[in-house]
């Protein structure tokens, strides 16, 4: 299942990026090749010897909006830089710009490192200002570029992550270590036990099935995953002792997986708080609590989807006689 | 509900202190070795960083792809009005599919919503909820039934899923009564 999910995931990507890409291509969203019109001035004058100087653009709303086919609005004025270059001047729009789409996405294409919508002026340019054209670098396939830049990035991430994790991890695996030696478990097992006899009623009072599971479930409620699995598989064995079957689940073997999964737990698994940090102070609240109600669900539906006719029939716990006459009450 | 919110915002200050000094307090009690026995454990932290790296790999960049396509926008859009009919974000939804299947996975989608939202945001604080509250539940399922060659494991995935899905819808509900 986790297969399915995670390719679909790649391929739906994929097919989404190339979706959208052919849109923008179809649509011509960004106008490729064709020189938008800006209105320029100098606020500090032209000087035809500076390499760079300061400029003000400002883009006509309805120009805009006609060019590029959109209804978003530019801001009244934008900070920029002109600057000469061998090939001709060139305009570059200050980093915290805010630029309406398409030209958001064309500066994040063009120029992603640097973060600076530039384009080449093309024609208009006077020391007086007044309306130039601006040509930027065609954007193609802006999505496939996105998606692919977003699977290093993200590989890179996870790997920062999970280093900067290993102290805190270090220190709660080294507590719940203490924890363990310590004993722990045992100290609420007497707890837990008595709890369990309804739930499991089909093991006989002496048998070590309901002393495993007891520990199986203290060890969850500590967040000692590494000892509470076997505990949980030991417990299993001895259920399957109480089966009549070789390969069919009891009713006792799906309540306790039922349990396990609902996984009732006062200190959360060591992840989370190494994740989570001092948040976790807060969090454990709604923790306990939530994973309280869905222990209570995890029972009752172990016990009622236990009655249907559908579960009942393959119920090695009982004859075929028995579960015919049983099933109405 | 407001006082609730007061004592367990008191009571939230005594957490890590009662498990960072209780843990050792306790073994102390019962002569263990405490130091050592935390370096033995501590040892371990390397490890497990080390062993959820291709995990938190795959997760993040699949979801980091999905969303750069626009098509988590596009299934968040329109899964919201189904969604909101239980009233669970549709944000948070990664974390209620990804979780029954792998945990450290789940890891991966609480970094990613931790990069997207910040880390106070509700919806980290869900995700977290739903993370720390319910099991991974198909591999407690492969792992427990396979050590005793059940094949035909009856109600047990139906109850498991049931469980896990009640448990998300709670975890949302419960962290906006407690933070919303």
């Amino acid at each position: 299942m986790l297969n399915y999910i995670w390719a679909g995931l790649i391929v739906s990507s994929l097919v989404f990026a190339l979706v959208s890409d052919v849109g923008d291509i179809t649509r011509d969203t960004y106008r490729n090749g064709e020189p938008l019109p800006v209105t320029i001035s100098f606020p500090d004058g032209f000087n035809v010897e500076a390499r760079r100087q300061a400029a003000e653009v400002r883009i006509n709303t309805q120009e805009f909006q006609s060019f590029y086919g959109t209804t978003n609005s530019p801001d009244s004025v934008y900070a920029a830089t002109l600057i000469g270059t061998e090939e001709g001047s060139q305009l570059r729009f200050d980093v915290d710009a805010n630029l309406p789409e398409p030209l958001a996405t064309i500066r994040d294409a063009t120029n992603p490192r640097e973060g600076q919508l530039q384009g080449e002026v093309v024609a208009g340019l006077t020391p007086a200002g007044g309306t130039v054209m601006l040509a930027f670098e065609p954007v193609r396939f802006v999505k496939m570029n996105a998606i692919s830049a977003a699977a290093l990035n993200f590989a890179e991430t996870a790997v920062e992550i999970a280093l900067s994790l290993i102290g805190v991890l270090a220190l709660f695996l080294g507590l719940l270590k203490i924890a363990e030696e310590a004993g722990i478990i045992y100290a609420i097992v007497r707890l837990v036990r008595p709890l369990l006899k309804p739930l499991f009623p089909e093991i006989p009072d002496d048998h070590p099935a309901l002393g495993m599971i007891a520990l199986n479930l203290a060890a969850n409620i500590f967040g000692l995953g590494n000892a509470a699995t076997p505990f949980g598989i030991k417990a299993m064995e001895e259920l399957q002792t109480l089966n009549s079957t070789d390969d069919t689940a009891t009713n006792s073997m799906v309540m306790l997986l039922a349990v396990n999964t609902a996984s009732v737990q006062l200190v959360p698994p060591v992840l989370l708080l190494a994740l989570m940090g001092l948040q976790i102070n807060q969090l454990i609240f709604a923790i306990i609590i939530t994973t309280f109600l869905s222990l209570l669900i995890a029972i009752a539906s172990a016990k009622l989807l236990g009655r249907l006719k559908m579960f009942r029939r393959t119920d090695p716990g009982l004859d075929d006689s028995a579960s015919d006459s049983t099933v109405q009450g | 509900m407001e006082t609730i919110r007061q004592i367990l915002g008191l009571l939230s200050y005594f957490i890590l202190p009662a498990i960072i000094v209780g843990f050792p307090l306790y073994g102390l009690f019962k002569k263990v070795p405490v130091f050592e026995a935390f370096v033995e454990g501590a040892k371990e932290g390397f490890n497990v960083a080390v062993r959820i790296i291709p995990y938190l790999v795959a997760i993040l960049f699949a979801i980091g792809m999905f969303r750069a396509s626009g098509a988590m926008d596009f299934m968040a859009n329109a899964l919201r009005p189904i969604l909101a009919l239980v009233g669970f974000p549709s944000e948070v939804l990664p974390m209620a599919i990804v979780r029954p299947l792998t945990g450290s996975g789940s890891a991966g989608i609480v970094v990613d919503l931790i990069n997207q939202f910040g880390e106070d945001s509700i919806f980290v604080k869900m995700a977290a909820t739903m993370f720390g509250s319910t099991e991974t539940t198909f591999y407690v399922i492969a792992i427990y039934f396979g050590a005793v060659n059940i094949k035909r494991t009856r109600h047990a995935v139906p109850a498991g899923l049931i469980a896990d899905f009640s448990a998300m819808l709670i975890a949302v509900w419960v962290v906006r009564l407690l933070f919303g």
